[in-house]
């Protein structure tokens, strides 16, 4: 399965590049003056919690379950760790804003293309300053502009109580990954996607309850 | 003083009776004997389980539960109720999973690994796992306990799993606990409890 797919994700990534729809992102929305230099996103920051997600992939067809671990170990660092439901370690990783490092991975995921994606997933998951270059809205968000390199990250902060519910990951023409989030109280994230756009992949993660607190 | 070396004596004493004992060639040889008497004449087994994933970074441990069914020769279903819903049975060279409703199937076919998965779970919860030519295996008593470490000597088993321990009640000579280790900090706990051995199941539980 796992080589099918490699396969897949490489003709993909090659027809994406063929394949260039025009449009800027920001088209729909209005611009407006700047209120604020820096966002911080609220998501993934508490090193005294262990964050565990319960983890649905879908890849070209493929479904591929597990648990997901994120946890901040110090200032700059989150360890995560994605296991099978048996508990069976399949990849760790360790991930700042500057550095990468996987301290395992099972053999058959060893692929430098996905790790590759994972890291760029995870690092916009687990991203937490953002200057601010541009401003926008629409009926429903706040939208801040804040560039990554050569691409852009749109950060959308719902205008009844400024929750970030969406965040856009785009070249300068294009979506590229969409992060969704759906939270109650703007710190921690229930429920949270990763969709790309160009490849067929999908990460669903949604909040593993403890034991104590589903009883609650 | 006098009384901080006294706690201190009291505390590495009770540390040591707590510790394991190894056990004698003969006391080996029972042990397996009566292992091997309860596990021959299961036909089914259903019990429920309480899965605790432990990983040295994290401030608590993962716990999920549900309930495991077996019946012989091969049929298994391991299934999560806690915190979600999630069932995984093995059948007829098959993987069939059902989560939170979304069905999926696997041929597992002739995959050796799988097959050695399939086996190791089912010698887990019966116990009938003394196979010196998979693993290297010792012996130890606890209180009211007895435990036996397996160490795969499979290079591709022993890549995803350390080391098996298996804990045994003394009495009933059945496992009361499995634990999975991947390295030194992390491993896997599940407890059994509630176990029913030969009760009648039928073939439809298997299906997911």
């Amino acid at each position: 399965m796992q080589k099918s797919t490699i396969q897949f994700l490489l003709i993909n990534c090659f027809l994406a590049i063929f394949i260039i729809s025009c449009g800027s992102v920001t088209k729909n929305y209005t611009p407006k003056k700047v209120d604020k230099t820096t966002y911080e996103a609220p998501y993934f920051s508490d090193a005294t919690i262990d964050y565990v997600y319960k983890a649905n992939i879908s890849v070209y067809g493929n479904e591929l379950s597990g648990i997901f671990i994120a946890k901040k170990i110090n200032d700059t660092i989150h360890r995560i760790v994605f296991t099978t439901e048996f508990g069976n370690k399949l990849m760790d990783f360790e991930i700042s804003e500057t550095s990468f490092k996987v301290n395992s991975i099972v053999s058959e995921l060893d692929r430098k293309i996905l790790i590759n994606t994972l890291k760029k997933d995870f690092g916009l998951l687990l991203k937490k300053k953002y200057q601010i270059q541009g401003q926008f809205e629409n009926d429903s968000f706040d939208i801040y502009k804040s560039t990554d390199g050569n691409r852009d990250n749109y950060l959308f902060l719902s205008k009844k109580d400024q929750k970030l519910e969406q965040l856009i990951h785009s070249s300068k023409t294009k979506e590229k990954i969409t992060l969704t989030f759906s939270s109650e109280n703007n710190i921690f994230a229930e429920k949270i996607e990763i969709i790309h756009q160009n490849i067929k992949l999908r990460i669903t993660l949604n909040y593993f309850k403890s034991e104590e607190n589903s009883s609650n | 003083m006098k009384t901080k070396i006294l706690f201190l004596i009291l505390l590495i004493s009770s540390h040591l009776s707590a510790q394991e004992q190894k056990m004698t060639t003969a006391e080996i040889a029972s042990f397996k004997e009566s292992v091997n008497v309860v596990s021959k004449k299961i036909k089914t087994l259903s019990t429920d389980f309480v899965q605790y994933k432990h990983m040295d970074f994290l401030s608590k441990d993962i716990e999920t539960s549900g309930k495991m069914i077996f019946k012989e020769p091969n049929l298994l279903q391991w299934q999560y109720k806690k915190p979600y819903n999630y069932s995984i049975v093995f059948k007829n060279g098959k993987i069939l999973i059902n989560d939170e409703g979304k069905k999926s199937a696997m041929d597992i076919g002739n995959s050796k690994i799988f097959a050695r998965i399939n086996k190791l779970i089912i010698g887990s919860v019966s116990g009938d796992m003394f196979d010196d030519k998979e693993f290297t295996i010792s012996y130890f008593k606890l209180k009211g306990q007895n435990l036996a470490k397996f160490i795969p000597k499979d290079g591709t088993l022993k890549k995803y799993i350390k080391q098996i321990e298996l804990t045994f009640d003394k009495e009933e000579a059945t496992v009361v606990q499995v634990k999975l280790l991947e390295s030194s900090e992390d491993y896997t706990r599940i407890v059994l409890k509630n176990k029913v051995i030969n009760a009648k199941i039928d073939d439809s539980v298997f299906t997911n």
